[in-house]
C-alpha cells in the first residue's frame, strides 16, 4: 500500500478535530496514546500505534499548558506518525515524522488561540445589543479554530503527504533509522527530566531514591511502589505537621 | 456606577434545574471559546448566564451583570465549577461585586493547585502505567488514560456543590490552614517515589553493547576473556545509563534550555552513540 485514498485521511482528520475539543472539555482524548491506538486501529497496525503513542506520551510527562501556554502537540504527531509509519517504515519512520510534526504544530496552536479572539469580540457586540442567543452562538462557535487547526493538517498530511513522505523515508540510510530507534528509547528521559523540574527535588530528593531502590534492587512492581509511595507520603506529612495538626 | 451590593434586599433562590444547567455548561464547554485575550471568560459567562437571567429581570441590570462576567478569567478547568458555585451563591444575593472578587481571588491559587496535582501527580502516574502497558502491546494502556479522564471530569460535580454551599467561606479555606499546601506536598512525595521507580523500569532498555576482549593467563595458559561493560556497570549501580541520561536532561533544563532544545540534544546524542556503537 502506498497511500490511503480519501476516506481514511478524512476519518483521521475528524478524530483530530474531535479529540482536541474533547480535551478542551476536560476529557483526556487528545492523548498520544489514545490517538495512536485509534489511528493504528483505523490503518490496520494497532501495535505500531501503541508503540508510537507510548513513546510520545512518555516524552510529554512534564509538559503542561500552564495558564494557556503552548506545548508540543504530541496528539497530532501520534496520528500522522502512526499513519505514515504503518506504510512500511514502522516505529523508527513513524517517530521520525511524529516528533517534528508535534513541534511544528505549536505554530498552529498559537494561531488557533489567537483566532478565537474574534468570538469574544463578537460576544461583546451581542452583549451590547442584549442579544443572548448571539452570545451563546459566539461561545459555541469558538471551538471551530481549535478543531480546524488540528483537523486540516492531519487530513492533508495523510491524504496528500503519506505517499510522498513514505517514498522519502525509503531513502533514509540505515544509520538514520538506527539512530531514530535509539532516540525512541532515550526520549522518555526528557519526560522524566521535565517532570522533575516541576517538583521541589532539592527538598524531597531522598524519596526519589526510595522508589529507585525498590525497583532496581527488589524489583517491586510499579503498582506496589505507588501504594508504598502514598503510604510514606501520608505518614511523612503527618509527622512533619504533627503539632499544628488539628 | 450604581453599586449592586447595596441592593441586597431581594434574594433570588435559584431552582435546582437552573443550577445544574449552569454546572453542566461549565463542566463541558468552559474552554470551547478559549482565546488569548480573556481566556475562559466567555465560557464562564455562558455557564452562569441562566442564573443571571433569573436574578436580573431588568435589561440594564442583566447587561451590567453579563459585562462583569465577561472579564478576564482563567483557572484549572477542574477547579472552575468550585468558583462557579461560589459565584452563583453570591449572585443570588445580588452581591455582584463580591462574585467578581471571589472569581479573581480564587482563580489564581486554584489554578496553581489544580495544575500541580494534575500535571505533576495524577496524569504522570496514569500516563506512565498506561505507556508501559501499551509498550507490551496491550489496549488496556489507552483505555486506562480514557478512564482516568472520565474520573477527572467526575470530580467537578461535587466541587460545584461544595462551592455553591460554602460560597465566601471558600476563600478562607483556600488561603488559610495550609490544607492545600499539605495536599500538594503529599502529592509531591508520593509522585517522587513513583518517578524513582519509573525511571529504571521505563528506561531499562538503555544498555550498552560494548565489550572488550582481554587475554589473561590462567595456570600458565593464555585465555581469551570477554568483559561486558554493561555487567561491570551493573556491578556498580544498576540502571546507571538511564539515571545518567535523565540527569543530563534535568541538568540542561535547569540551565534554562527550552524543552525543544533538550529534545534535539537527546536526539543528537542518540544518533552519535548509536553510530559509535556505545548504546
Amino acid at each position: 500500500m502506498h497511500d490511503y485514498g480519501f476516506l481514511i485521511p478524512l476519518l483521521l482528520g475528524l478524530w483530530a478535530y474531535i479529540s482536541i475539543i474533547a480535551q478542551l472539555t476536560g476529557l483526556w482524548w487528545a492523548e498520544a496514546l489514545i490517538s495512536g491506538a485509534l489511528t493504528g486501529l483505523i490503518v490496520g497496525d494497532v501495535n505500531l500505534g501503541l508503540q508510537i503513542g507510548a513513546t510520545l506520551t512518555l516524552m510529554s510527562l512534564g509538559m503542561w499548558t500552564y495558564g494557556g501556554a503552548t506545548m508540543p502537540d504530541f496528539n497530532t504527531g501520534a496520528i500522522i506518525g502512526t499513519a505514515i509509519g504503518a506504510l512500511g517504515s514502522g516505529l523508527e519512520g513513524g517517530l521520525a515524522i511524529a516528533i517534528p510534526t508535534s513541534i511544528l504544530m505549536t505554530q498552529l496552536d498559537v494561531l488557533a488561540r489567537a483566532t478565537t479572539t474574534v468570538f469574544i469580540h463578537g460576544a461583546d457586540k451581542h452583549l451590547e445589543k442584549g442579544n443572548l442567543k448571539g452570545i451563546t452562538k459566539m461561545h459555541l462557535l469558538g471551538q471551530i479554530p481549535w478543531g480546524l487547526s488540528r483537523g486540516i493538517p492531519v487530513f492533508l498530511a495523510v491524504w496528500l503527504g503519506a505517499g510522498p513522505i513514505q517514498k522519502v523515508i525509503e531513502w533514509f540510510p540505515e544509520w538514520f533509522m538506527g539512530g531514530m530507534q535509539l532516540a525512541g528509547k532515550v526520549l522518555p528521559a526528557l519526560g522524566f527530566a521535565l517532570l522533575l523540574n516541576q517538583i521541589n527535588v532539592k527538598k524531597y530528593w531522598p524519596f526519589l531514591l526510595v522508589g529507585f531502590a525498590l525497583f532496581a534492587y527488589i524489583n517491586m512492581p510499579i503498582m506496589g511502589i505507588a501504594m508504598l509511595g502514598l503510604a510514606i507520603a501520608i505518614v511523612y506529612m503527618r509527622l512533619e505537621g504533627g503539632s499544628s495538626n488539628a | 456606577m450604581p453599586s449592586t451590593d447595596m441592593e441586597k434586599t431581594t434574594k433570588t433562590k435559584i431552582d435546582k434545574a437552573t443550577l445544574k444547567k449552569a454546572m453542566w455548561r461549565d463542566i463541558f464547554t468552559l474552554q470551547w471559546s478559549w482565546n488569548y485575550e480573556r481566556m475562559q471568560a466567555l465560557g464562564f459567562l455562558w455557564a452562569i448566564l441562566p442564573v443571571l437571567q433569573k436574578v436580573y429581570k431588568k435589561g440594564e441590570e442583566l447587561k451590567e451583570a453579563m459585562q462583569r462576567h465577561l472579564q478576564f478569567y482563567n483557572t484549572n478547568p477542574v477547579a472552575s465549577p468550585l468558583i462557579l458555585g461560589a459565584s452563583i451563591a453570591l449572585e443570588e444575593d445580588k452581591a455582584g461585586q463580591a462574585a467578581s472578587s471571589i472569581k479573581v481571588g480564587l482563580m489564581g491559587p486554584l489554578a496553581g493547585i489544580g495544575d500541580t496535582i494534575q500535571a505533576v501527580l495524577f496524569r504522570p502516574i496514569i500516563a506512565v502505567i498506561a505507556a508501559s502497558l501499551a509498550m507490551g502491546g496491550s489496549m488496556s494502556g489507552p483505555l486506562l488514560i480514557f478512564l482516568a479522564g472520565i474520573l477527572w471530569m467526575a470530580v467537578k460535580v461535587p466541587l460545584f456543590w461544595l462551592g455553591y454551599n460554602k460560597s465566601t467561606g471558600l476563600i478562607g479555606e483556600v488561603a488559610g490552614k495550609g490544607l492545600l499546601d499539605k495536599v500538594t506536598n503529599t502529592a509531591t512525595i508520593a509522585g517522587l517515589i513513583v518517578i524513582g521507580g519509573f525511571i529504571p523500569s521505563i528506561l531499562s532498555r538503555l544498555t550498552t553493547p560494548l565489550q572488550f576482549a582481554r587475554t589473561v593467563t590462567v595456570d600458565g595458559e593464555a585465555v581469551e576473556k570477554v568483559i561486558k561493560v554493561q555487567e561491570v556497570l551493573d556491578g556498580i549501580v544498576p540502571f546507571l545509563i538511564p539515571v545518567l541520561i535523565v540527569g543530563l536532561g534535568y541538568y540542561l533544563i535547569k540551565r534554562k534550555l527550552s524543552p525543544i532544545k533538550v529534545l534535539l540534544i537527546l536526539v543528537a546524542l542518540s544518533f552519535i552513540t548509536n553510530a559509535l556503537g556505545i548504546l
